[in-house]
């Protein structure tokens, strides 16, 4: 099952993986069972006008480690930690906006590592800041009146009794 | 030294006059009045550049023409033109250089660098910080930082050109890539002086806010080309903090403000929901103070619900668990249940352990000491020696719903229910509450015969979702079928004297006794598998876990045994007297002990070593229970109190004495209650969760 398959991006580049490596996308994997095995190039979907975030998640499948490490279904233990290796922190080491890129193309290409290291990545720029930090750090505008603000924290304060 | 400060102007200047020649002259058609050409400039700096120092000052003697031109064109030409910042360079060498060439009177009136100085803030954000930037490796050596004006007449020059300033302020090395050999009699130029004023640029970050702004602003353009160049500092820069030299991570805080998007409005709510879903409670609660569309997100259900989770992770399924799970308290996985409130109220409910802060529910209506009990979130079950088991309601009115045994009399409640003086010494309950004693009348099953029932006391109970085991005095056990009112399924008989604790699981049903043996029974038929027997004494207390049987013996051992074979796998002693109670984690890893020494030993299970002794307790030990989920032991003592201790510090957390007026005979918790049976004929609820608002949202 090592065959090669090329993958042709919307803008004309090929990329030539293991079909293994390709079928961790569930999407790549039903196009090439609905194909066959007719060694032609996939076209990969683009979700976004960007080539190159389904080129990444490709790219992405293709050069991390096997899918035994954040395989499994032991979803609870696993979104406990927002932990993201060393390998794929660099991976995300993306501008927002191309971060968010590559989330919605893992989402489409449905390959669930990459989507939850791309939602982790987000994840991590939101914890443990303050709200002011957050809206900094994407550009938010609070749009909340002094009053909702006041509501929403006093519903979270914690009173025991 | 003066001469080399000359060179380093030079040096300094040199790149970016051959290497930069259209950022300056760009800067040069803007900034420049008109008579001040390229070439006036260039000759300038040549002179300067390969004259001795006398003869730079003296080549600079067209300078008081300049002035007037200067002031006429104030706001620019003072700012930009180069050789003004020669006349200040001159100005602020050393008191020698200064009397050497006193030729020439190039002072300037202190006024008019205030002016300039005002103007130049005037300019541009921008050129305030290229300004600061590009001066920054000055203002060590000419120690006039702190001087005003200075600085920014002999930094004009730089600020000419912003990139080339700003090349300069983020890495030094692009400007003077090697060391440059000296002129005449001046040394030649290290490039370790090119970091020397990595200090006051680091400086002049902090002071000058603005500069700051401008930088990541201005950086956008610049920050690929020179990463590299950033990559390849030396840690020399490292006074530079935070300014010349940083990593990539930290990089890319700055590199982000290219594009700050906002996730939320850019992502679909389901993948945000994903997100959010990984983060902490806390982390999600100031998430939601964000915006509304924030606020939306992050305090859905989907989102709370992993949030919940995450605090409080299920059980981990054992295989080798054979107790009636206690309810965990994580609630009913429902549709729209709400996740957040369940958070509160689950936090509010571990303050209320953390604080010992219960109430205490007294169950009145046993006539004799309360043996054993069980309970889970909808009923308690317990037995006395009065020879009747009663069934009551875990909620409120804590009602006796059933009697099983001979009909009893009714009993009013009397005298008092705790004891207030012990009390005063560890945690006293917020609240009591005795719920009247219900009338036996309608609750007890008529039994046609006496052999229906148990005709002695009862001294344990297990019960799961189908069956009840009860031990006796009266030297059986009966299995009762709790599905079909509590009817009676058999009575095992084989054990010689009261049967003092019994356990089952799927298979086997274990039950110990004083005359020293433990038996194991089938549970579906009732037969008897196997005996076994090595203990000395009474086997107070045993547990199962998959094949393997821990016993409590009063002979002060505590054995190990598999099932299979009926042999005695490991003996875990204590350190004095005999043993009353037992419990076995849910792991098989840990057990623990409790009788006479009045202390709590913990056993690795697999190397039999003793790991640890609770202490606290000042009388014997009578009863254990194990919540490995909360990380709590808690134990009942003929001491008369109840006490909670850390399963991981061993710490005593929680001290409950005199909650009653005797001995506690038997103890149980799960995530808001402790329920313990005493000698003096009641069984009280500890009740941490009592009045709290929401609480009912925890139950499973």
């Amino acid at each position: 099952m090592s065959t090669q398959i090329t993958l042709t991006s919307s803008d004309g580049v090929d990329v030539s993986v293991d079909r293994a490596v390709a079928e961790r996308s569930v999407l790549i994997k039903n196009m090439l069972e609905d194909l066959g095995d007719s060694g032609e190039a996939i076209p990969i979907p683009n979700v976004s006008n960007r080539p190159f975030p389904c080129l990444g998640c490709v790219y992405y499948v293709r050069t991390s480690s096997p899918p035994s490490k954040s395989n499994g279904d032991d979803d609870d233990n696993r979104r406990k930690t927002t932990d993201i290796d060393e390998w794929d922190q660099k991976f995300m080491q993306v501008d927002q906006e191309m971060l968010f890129e590559i989330i919605l193309a893992a989402n489409y290409l449905d390959i669930k590592a990459l989507l939850d290291v791309g939602c982790k990545t987000v994840a991590n720029m939101i914890k443990g800041k303050s709200p002011e930090e957050i809206r900094k750090t994407f550009n938010i505008q609070n749009d909340f009146t002094p009053e909702e603000e006041d509501q929403i924290r006093r519903e979270n304060e914690w009173a025991e009794e | 030294m003066s001469p080399r400060e000359t060179t380093v102007v030079s040096s300094r200047r040199r790149p970016s006059l051959s290497l930069r020649p259209r950022p300056r002259t760009a800067v040069h058609s803007v900034v420049l009045p008109k008579n001040y050409t390229f070439d006036q400039w260039q000759k300038a700096s040549l002179v300067e550049a390969c004259a001795d120092d006398a003869s730079a000052i003296e080549e600079m003697e067209p300078f008081p023409e300049a002035v007037p031109r200067r002031r006429a064109a104030k706001s620019f030409s003072s700012l930009r033109h180069p050789v003004d910042g020669l006349v200040a360079l001159g100005r602020r060498l050393s008191v020698t250089l200064r009397s050497k060439t006193s030729k020439q009177n190039l002072r300037v009136p202190g006024d008019e660098h205030d002016d300039e100085c005002h103007n130049y803030h005037h300019v541009t954000g921008h050129s305030s910080h290229k300004r600061s930037a590009a001066s920054g490796s000055w203002g060590v050596r000419s120690r006039a930082w702190s001087h005003g004006p200075n600085p920014v007449s002999i930094n004009r020059r730089p600020s000419l050109n912003s990139v080339s300033a700003l090349h300069e302020f983020y890495a030094p090395t692009a400007s003077i890539p090697a060391p440059i050999p000296g002129h005449g009699l001046e040394p030649p130029i290290l490039p370790n002086d090119m970091y020397a004023g990595a200090a006051a640029r680091a400086a002049a970050a902090a002071q000058n806010e603005l500069m700051e702004l401008a930088r990541l602003e201005m950086a956008k353009p610049e920050r690929y080309l020179l990463k590299s160049s950033e990559m390849g500092l030396t840690k020399d820069s490292e006074s530079g903090i935070g300014i010349d030299l940083r990593d990539r991570s930290d990089l890319s805080d700055a590199e982000l403000d290219l594009i700050r998007t906002d996730p939320v409005s850019y992502l679909p709510a389901e993948i945000m929901a994903h997100v959010l879903s990984h983060l902490d409670p806390a982390s999600l609660l100031q998430s939601e103070l964000v915006s509304r569309s924030w606020y939306r997100q992050a305090s859905s259900q989907h989102v709370w619900k992993h949030a919940f989770r995450g605090a409080h992770p299920c059980r981990p399924a054992s295989a080798t668990a054979t107790k009636k799970k206690q309810s965990a308290g994580l609630g009913k996985n429902i549709p729209n249940q709400d996740w957040k409130r369940m958070y509160f109220v689950r936090r509010a409910l571990e303050h209320r352990w953390k604080e010992g802060k219960a109430a205490a529910i007294y169950l009145h209506g046993h006539q004799d000491s309360v043996y054993c009990a069980q309970f889970d979130e909808n009923k308690i079950i317990t037995g006395s020696r009065d020879r009747t088991i009663r069934v009551w309601d875990a909620h409120y009115p804590w009602s006796c719903l059933k009697i099983i045994g001979p009909p009893p009399g009714d009993v009013a409640i009397a005298g008092p229910v705790n004891n207030p003086a012990q009390q005063a010494t560890g945690k006293s309950p917020f609240a009591t509450i005795c719920p009247p004693s219900t009338p036996t009348a309608g609750i007890v099953t008529p039994m046609a015969q006496t052999a229906d029932y148990h005709s002695a006391s009862i001294l344990c109970l297990r019960f799961d979702e189908e069956i009840m085991v009860t031990g006796s005095s009266d030297y059986t056990c009966i299995v009762w079928d709790i599905k079909n009112d509590y009817r009676p399924i058999h009575r095992l008989a084989a054990h010689r004297a009261g049967v003092l604790d019994v356990c089952f699981d799927d298979r086997y049903i274990v039950s110990c006794s004083k005359d020293s043996t433990i038996c194991v029974w089938d549970r579906k038929t009732g037969a008897l598998l196997k005996q076994l027997t090595g203990h000395r004494g009474p086997v107070n207390a045993v547990q199962l876990r998959g094949d393997l049987v821990v016993s409590a013996s009063g002979d002060g051992v505590a054995k190990l045994w598999n099932v299979i074979d009926g042999h005695c796998v490991k003996e875990f002693p204590s350190k004095d007297r005999g043993l009353a109670c037992i419990e076995f984690s849910d792991d098989g890893r840990t057990i623990l002990t409790g009788g006479n020494d009045r202390t709590i030993y913990q056993f690795d299970a697999n190397t039999g070593e003793l790991v640890n002794e609770l202490r606290g307790h000042t009388g014997l030990i009578r009863s254990l229970h194990l919540d490995s989920m909360n990380k709590r032991i808690v134990s009942g003592s003929y001491d008369m109190s109840v006490k909670v201790f850390d399963t991981e510090s061993g710490e005593l957390s929680i001290d409950l004495p005199g909650w009653t007026t005797s001995w506690m005979l038997n103890v149980q918790s799960d995530y808001r209650r402790i329920l313990a049976t005493s000698q003096d004929s009641r069984a009280v609820i500890m009740d941490f969760g009592y009045g709290l608002d929401g609480i009912e949202l925890l139950e499973e």
